[in-house]
């Protein structure tokens, strides 16, 4: 008994006070460290970069202070790339979350079908970006593209059209290809969403008359409210990351018309070398980042809070 | 009530659907097997199919070593992924370690663009004599990834009942023993649907790898079949030869794990 009663306590001793503590901070310690070198640590880096005179080479040549913020901000190439980030951003997302929605309905109410066009869909997400860009730009193509010819044989058109090389048709070609790639995981994500309604929602609805347009308008849209907006968030994350497409199929061309902000500061900092100045437009770039999504966090909790409110 | 035209409209849709998300890889099939000539004439299918291409290029570009490359690292950086994020993760849901901040953090991580990072992990990659390794490689992808990593499989660690980890802990087992033996295969295919797609983002990366990994030796898929794009891979059949080459690994994997990675994916990481 005695013998019991010692074991207790050492147990009890060992479950209390600081030293538990730290022994339970080793669980997230190496995440914590990753993300110290995945995030942290680059935050305080590009701050130090951007203050300095800073070439690839030869980074922290002399302290400049906020020149290159000034420099930056007073650049028109660069306030129009960020402007191109931010409105292809919320743009692509609105469209991807409209058409992922659809498929999404599409895979519900196709039952065993959907199983295969489930898996089916997978393939595009799976695809390294960089393969989907060389894909669409060899069906872009002016000479020997799949649609050129098409439309030449239907007689559509005379000459072969540039879709990769006229301003407009650029970024709606990057729009397709962009589509193609993260749709489906839209779609699977609003396919879960929508598997997670309780069904006797719907059969009441049915009972009750209710159109096919009624049902998803009246009943579907409010109750999926939450986790739209939860999927478009990520999604908007996902389009301010776009960056292979664009190497593959316009380099930031034709001129700077798909110059993004990443691809501006990866021009910047790899092929002119001046990495203080990459540093500032980053900073820059990290906090148009923050202002168009913090509004969308704020409206996702918004709808969540409202939804448990109303139930 | 349109009951007819519905089912129609489901079709019509279902197959253009299909039609959309096959073409891109279909036409990259096809033109696979086409001469600089077949090419011009821009028709979807070859005139004669030339198997030429294939051997072509495989033999202007070192495409094996760099699937080989990507393959190695990919595998290495999922493995890392799952093993720092299944106890991080079950740490912060299960034991409320640094439950007030930590999870909040780990997303809004994913949050800034992956550009961000170029820079301070070039130098820090210098600094420690890992630029242009695999290692490197390895290590960076192994850490970015964890917050994705975090987001999957937090939602099956929550489902498992507690009273199953209270029992193991009555018959004297630690968390670290609970984890390992009772929670751990209770969520295998969560764990298998993470490693999935940890494996596969590495595999699919190119931005930090182009600035990370500039020798052949070290070089990643991606970046090899950019950098050919146009110079050492004349011709668009060889393109779609590489560009095929490269996508076929991801595609056996995404073919084996469907059931896995579809389970992983609607687990409901939106609630």
């Amino acid at each position: 008994m005695a013998f019991a009663a010692t074991l207790g306590t050492i147990g009890s001793l060992r479950g209390t006070g600081p030293r538990r503590l730290s022994w339970r901070f080793l669980w997230i310690t190496p995440l914590v460290a990753a993300l110290t070198i995945t995030t942290v640590y680059p935050g305080i880096f590009l701050i130090a970069l951007a203050l300095s005179d800073s070439r690839l080479g030869r980074p922290f040549r002399a302290f400049s202070g906020l020149k290159n913020l000034a420099a930056s901000l007073g650049d028109p190439l660069f306030l129009v790339a960020l402007a191109r980030s931010a409105g292809y951003a919320v743009t692509s997302s609105v469209v991807q979350l409209m058409l992922g929605l659809a498929i999404a309905l599409l895979l519900s109410s196709l039952v065993k079908s959907g199983r295969f066009l489930m898996s089916f869909i997978l393939l595009p997400l799976m695809t390294p970006p960089i393969m989907v860009g060389i894909a669409w730009k060899l069906i872009l193509a002016p000479a020997g593209g799949l649609l050129n010819g098409i439309l030449t044989n239907l007689g559509v058109t005379d000459a072969p059209i540039s879709f990769l090389g006229t301003a407009g048709l650029s970024w709606l070609s990057i729009g397709v290809a962009d589509v193609w790639q993260w749709t489906p995981f839209i779609a699977i994500l609003c396919f879960a969403s929508i598997a997670s309604l309780p069904a006797d929602v719907f059969e009441a609805a049915a009972i009750d008359g209710a159109g096919t347009w009624q049902t998803f308008r009246r009943i579907l849209l409010p109750l999926l409210a939450p986790q739209l907006a939860a999927i478009f968030l990520l999604r908007l994350v996902i389009a301010f990351k776009i960056f292979d497409l664009i190497y593959v199929l316009t380099f930031g061309g034709p001129g700077f018309h798909t110059t993004t902000a990443s691809f501006h500061i990866w021009r910047r900092a790899l092929e002119q070398f001046d990495v203080g100045r990459a540093a500032a437009e980053t900073l820059i770039f990290t906090l148009v980042v923050g202002a168009v999504t913090l509004p969308v966090v704020w409206l996702a909790k918004r709808t969540a809070a409202a939804e448990a409110g109303h139930a | 009530m349109h009951s007819p035209t519905k089912k129609a409209v489901e079709i019509l849709g279902a197959a253009l659907t299909v039609a959309f998300f096959a073409l891109p890889i279909a036409f990259l099939i096809s033109v696979s097997f086409k001469t600089p000539d077949d090419v011009l004439l821009g028709r979807f299918l070859p005139t004669v199919p030339t198997f030429e291409n294939w051997p072509t290029a495989f033999a202007v570009a070192d495409l094996t070593q760099f699937i080989w490359n990507s393959v190695i690292t990919s595998i290495a950086a999922g493995l890392l992924t799952i093993v720092i994020a299944l106890p991080a993760t079950y740490g912060m849901v299960r034991l409320k370690v640094g439950k007030a901040w930590l999870p909040d953090f780990t997303l809004s991580s994913y949050v800034a663009p992956p550009i961000v990072a170029v820079l301070p992990l070039f130098y820090l990659l210098k600094t420690i004599g890992l630029l242009n390794s695999l290692s490197g490689l390895i290590l960076i992808y192994g850490f970015m990834n964890l917050p994705v990593a975090f987001w999957l499989l937090a939602p099956f660690l929550r489902q498992v009942p507690v009273a199953i980890e209270e029992a193991a802990a009555l018959d004297g087992a630690g968390p670290l023993l609970t984890l390992i033996r009772v929670v751990a295969p209770m969520i295998a295919p969560g764990i298998a649907a993470t490693l999935l797609i940890s494996i596969i983002l590495a595999y699919n990366e190119f931005l930090l790898a182009s600035a990370l990994s500039q020798t052949d030796a070290a070089r990643t898929l991606t970046v090899g079949v950019s950098l050919f794009q146009g110079e050492r891979l004349q011709n668009a059949g060889q393109m779609a030869v590489a560009s095929l080459a490269g996508i076929v690994p991801v595609y056996i994997l995404a073919l084996f794990g469907q059931r896995w990675l579809v389970k992983g994916l609607t687990q409901g990481g939106v609630k």
